[in-house]
């Protein structure tokens, strides 16, 4: 049990860290629902930094570890599904990927090389084709939905419930950083912003609903990281069940919190409260994750 | 980073837990044994002197005082297992985790000596006299006083909610020694001496847990006082940081949460609700434990551990009470003459978010220290 990253884990955290640097800040003009750099994809593509799961030294925990920490930012792009679940595919499939659960609008589905289609209990993966079309959407990912099914092959039994394993893990580190991007963010508006002739930070009502919320958010990403680390169906349900039910909370609580001023585009508070929206239904939702709980950890 | 434990640490837990089967009663879970109670006591005083002999009670303390020197991880593992099976130690658990720890460091030579080899032995209880009936979680505000009359100091005041105190031999004791707010000292007091009253507060947590106890003309020598006046809050506050995350709530609600789910699915009655709440609970205990286990890493390392500590505190009340809370939803029978396993957890679940500093003391300490956010005006 060690908690401190090794050597190699902290030297690839200090590079993400210098790359999430470029990204950290919102753009003063307007811009839309979604914040997509490209400019972040290709900086990650080039320092490889979507492979280093299949590093041995590094492995998925370090992965875990990158997504947290890029999920902070404002700026997105695909990163959890290449970072956690491509490089731990069986097969080589090119990134980035999209989730397309039971024929729902999804993130990245347009722009995404690789569709991975989940119907009911089955999952099937294979290359993206051009029948797909965005949608508008609140969600604060670009969105689409396919135009006609893929028809893809479903995958054996082992291999659906391993890429189901990976999504979930996916899932919550991604939701880990949202969680601290966001918490991070009202933190910063709670010590600002004063009523009554004082910061509403200091207001007891709403330190303790934050600190609720840090001390969920730390908690998901324990989980994300000993999941990833562990590589166990139970671990990964239980991370990402955690990941949806703080994040529930924690949405409404920071909305609170930031009064009108978090209802505009002009704050980017929806950017990390609308992704994690996006992530709440993955993966059947909270039901699908505990009745995966209860198969695994509370078996016989 | 590494989630496993070694070798030598899963050799270590499994040492502690075929201990346990081997001198625990075969009978013991079924019994119901009220923490304090005058029974579990004396059991504790047998067990503890067993444990003692098989090096397992304070396995983490320096060998100069009986110990073997082992880290913070087997201190943990072997809290865990105590835990877990009922805490066998009784209301010793407190010498081992912090009050020998603290004479180690800040007591007299002669209070190490009368004191430390009886607690090694698994021979001494302890209680703590910190809470009084104006002074919760603003300790600052206690009134008991203590003063000092040549070579003597004379204790006036009460105590309250003083677990063990009918039965502990000494007290680990907190009096004003002059009016300023932090004037205040310890003291080790001698629980016969004449003039203190102690009367057991009847609660729904089990017999013998929380007390009264009065001090009226108790007069001690000035060489029973901790440290110098006006010391207490530095040696309390470095002592206290061992015992934030010294009970490993976690393991205990989550082998509560197995057992009740267990039984759900024998009778059938694991339905949907109950899987969902069961889930969660699950959840938040494992989110508890790697909180906790994040902080012992710390200590392991030597390193100060800061408000993660309220946060790894808070996230096990989160636990305590999703357990507690599945158990009375799902099996009401448990605290109606049911299994006493249930029962026992449940009393002691209650009490996660009171005890040693109130799950509200936690969330401002985390909003100030983690998040940094701007403080309540005084
Ligand atoms: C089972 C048990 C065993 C105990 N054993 C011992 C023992 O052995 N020795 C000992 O000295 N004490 C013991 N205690 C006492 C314990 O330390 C106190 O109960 C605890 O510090 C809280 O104090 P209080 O009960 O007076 O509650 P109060 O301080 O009156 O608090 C009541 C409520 O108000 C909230 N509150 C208080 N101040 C604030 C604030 N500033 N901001 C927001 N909310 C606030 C609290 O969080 C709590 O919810 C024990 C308690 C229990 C339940």
């Amino acid at each position: 049990m060690d908690f401190t990253l090794t050597d190699d884990q902290q030297a690839v955290a200090a590079a993400i860290e210098q790359i999430a640097e470029d990204f950290g800040s919102t753009p003063t003009e307007a811009h839309g629902f979604a914040l997509v750099s490209n400019a972040l994809d290709e900086a990650l593509t080039e320092a490889g930094f979507f492979d280093i799961a299949a590093v041995p030294e590094l492995g998925p925990v370090t992965a875990a570890v990158a997504v947290e920490q890029l999920a902070r930012l404002p700026w997105t792009t695909e990163i959890a599904l290449s970072m956690l679940v491509g490089p731990q595919l069986d097969g080589d499939w090119a990134r980035p990927f999209a989730v397309i659960e039971n024929g729902r609008p999804s993130r990245f589905a347009a722009s995404a090389k690789t569709w991975i289609v989940i119907d009911g209990d089955q999952v099937s993966i294979g290359p993206a084709s051009d029948a797909v079309e965005p949608v508008e959407s609140l969600f604060a990912y670009p969105m689409a939905r396919l135009t006609q099914a893929p028809g893809f092959a479903a995958l054996p039994d082992d291999q659906a419930r391993t890429i189901r394993r990976l999504l979930r893990v996916a899932l919550a580190a991604e939701v880990a950083g949202l969680m601290q991007g966001a918490i991070d963010s009202t933190v910063e508006h709670l010590s600002v912003r004063k009523q009554f002739g004082r910061p509403l930070g200091s207001f007891q009502a709403l330190r303790h609903r934050m600190a609720e919320c840090a001390v969920l958010a730390g908690g998901v990403r324990h989980l994300a990281l000993k999941a990833a680390w562990s590589g166990d169906d139970g671990d990964a349900a239980l991370a990402a069940l955690h990941a949806q039910d703080s994040a529930t909370r924690l949405i409404y609580d920071v909305h609170q919190m930031l009064g009108a001023m978090g209802m505009t585009l002009e704050h980017p508070l929806h950017l990390w409260t609308y992704r994690m929206k996006a992530l709440l239904s993955e993966q059947g939702g909270r039901g699908g994750q505990a009745v995966e709980v209860a198969r695994h950890c509370f078996a016989a | 980073m590494e989630f496993a434990w070694t070798a030598e640490q899963q050799q270590f837990r499994e040492t502690v837990r075929a201990f346990l089967a081997e001198h625990l009663p075969e009978d013991w879970e079924s019994q119901a044994h009220g923490p304090g109670s005058e029974h579990q006591t004396a059991f504790s005083k047998l067990f503890c002197a067993r444990l003692a002999e098989a090096g397992l009670l304070v396995p983490h303390w320096p060998e100069e005082w009986g110990g073997r020197n082992l880290d913070a991880w087997s201190a943990f593992i072997l809290a865990e297992e105590m835990w877990m099976a009922g805490e066998p130690r009784g209301g010793q658990y407190m010498n081992v985790n912090w009050i020998g720890p603290t004479l180690m460091r800040y007591g007299s030579p002669e209070q190490q000596a009368r004191y430390i080899p009886p607690m090694a032995a698994g021979q001494s209880l302890w209680c703590q006299g910190f809470s009084e009936p104006e002074a919760g979680s603003d300790l600052a505000s206690l009134r008991t006083r203590a003063e000092r009359d040549g070579d003597l100091y004379r204790v006036n005041g009460q105590k309250v909610w003083t677990s063990y105190a009918g039965e502990a031999d000494t007290c680990f004791l907190l009096a004003r020694t002059d009016a300023s707010k932090r004037g205040i000292s310890i003291f080790l007091l001698p629980m016969d001496t004449p003039g203190i009253t102690v009367r057991q507060i009847p609660s729904v947590i089990g017999e013998g847990d929380i007390h009264e106890v009065f001090f009226d003309d108790v007069e001690l020598p000035a060489s029973a006082r901790l440290g110098e006046e006006g010391q207490a809050w530095d040696i309390v506050r470095a002592a206290l940081a061992l015992e934030r995350v010294g009970i490993p709530r976690f393991a205990l609600a989550s082998k509560t949460l197995h057992r009740a789910v267990a039984r759900l699915k024998a009778e059938g009655r694991f339905g949907h609700g109950a899987v969902e709440q069961a889930a969660r609970a699950h959840a938040a205990c494992e989110a508890a434990r790697l909180y906790s286990y994040q902080i012992i890493d710390q200590r392991h390392q030597g390193l100060s551990t800061g408000a993660e500590a309220n946060a790894a505190r808070y996230a096990t009340v989160n636990a305590e009470r999703a357990v507690g809370e599945f158990v009375v939803e799902h099996i009401p029978e448990a605290l109606a003459g049911g299994e006493t396993m249930l029962l026992a957890h449940h009393q002691r679940a209650i009490v996660a978010g009171i005890a040693s500093g109130a799950a509200e003391i936690q969330l401002n300490l985390i909003a100030t220290n983690l998040l940094e956010l701007p403080r309540e005006p005084r």
